[in-house]
């Protein structure tokens, strides 16, 4: 039993060893990076978005914090929890925080416009995710400025019909 | 929270709020957030059915606006923060796609020193 037991260890260990070199090797490959991910190539939908909302205006990462869970059991009902360390003073502040998700039927699932009155970036509810995909947390300043946050979720039950 | 009829709606501000406090506002509102690409167990198409707009207000200003889609979960709740600088009401209006209307207040008061 216990040899049979270290017979599948050492198969999956070396398993892992082949996969772990294989992703190595395309990531070398693609000139990607594993620290920190990178969003996939925003599909034709998201970039038209993202040109609208943001013209030419880079996007930075940085300064959000998406927290949304790493697996979606149920689609239906996610999780999001968007913060960000940017001032809201009077002079200084984020104007409108935006929720997309890539692969959703439609991606531009929120918009919220925001004044210094509110204090705090910490704006948190729950959506609908269709399928795995990435989601972003785009916050835009009164001074122009915009940055943003990803979170890749893996969505096991379809919750957009 | 059980709410059940659509439109009904409650807020939650935390009990002692003192001036400038940085508060959080919970919010909740009963609806059914249809996509319109749903149907019943006949086979007629459910249409879409929203919330699309949330204006938010302290006293006379208005602090927040959200604009949401039928993405937004059903019975959407949304939580944010509020600095607590004047004894006034929080009001929320939730629009639906359809035109209707919901609304909702809660007073801002500081307990006294």
């Amino acid at each position: 039993m216990s040899e049979r037991r270290a017979f599948f260890r050492s198969c999956a260990a070396a398993l892992t060893g082949l996969i772990t070199t294989r992703t190595e090797r395309l990531l070398a490959a693609t000139g990607l990076s594993l620290e920190p991910e990178d969003p996939e190539v925003p599909n034709q939908e998201v970039a038209r978005i993202l040109k609208e909302l943001f013209g030419g205006r880079p996007i930075r990462r940085g300064h959000v914090e998406l927290d949304m869970p790493v697996v979606a059991e149920d689609g239906r009902v996610v999780p999001v929890i968007i913060e960000s360390d940017l001032p809201m003073s009077a002079d200084r502040y984020v104007t409108g925080v935006h929720l997309i998700v890539d692969h959703n039927p439609d991606p531009h699932l929120a918009a919220f416009h925001l004044t210094p009155a509110i204090g705090s970036v910490s704006i948190s509810t729950r959506i609908k995710m269709k399928r795995t995909t990435w989601v972003r947390a785009i916050l835009e300043t009164n001074t122009g400025e915009v940055w943003a946050g990803y979170a890749r979720v893996l969505v096991t039950l379809n919750g957009c019909g | 929270m059980m709410i059940n009829d659509i439109g009904e709606a409650r807020i939650r501000v935390p009990d002692q709020i003192r001036r400038g406090d940085l508060i959080t506002v919970n919010a909740i509102v009963s609806h059914p957030m249809d996509t319109g690409f749903f149907r019943t167990v006949e086979g007629d198409p459910i249409p879409a059915y929203f919330i699309k707009d949330v204006i938010v207000s302290y006293g006379s200003q208005e602090v927040a606006r959200f604009e949401w889609t039928s993405g937004v979960s059903r019975d959407p709740v949304v939580s944010f923060t509020l600095i607590a600088d004047k004894e006034a009401p929080l009001t929320m209006v939730w629009s639906d796609n359809k035109g209707a209307i919901f609304k909702q207040s809660v007073t801002i008061s500081f307990v006294s020193a």
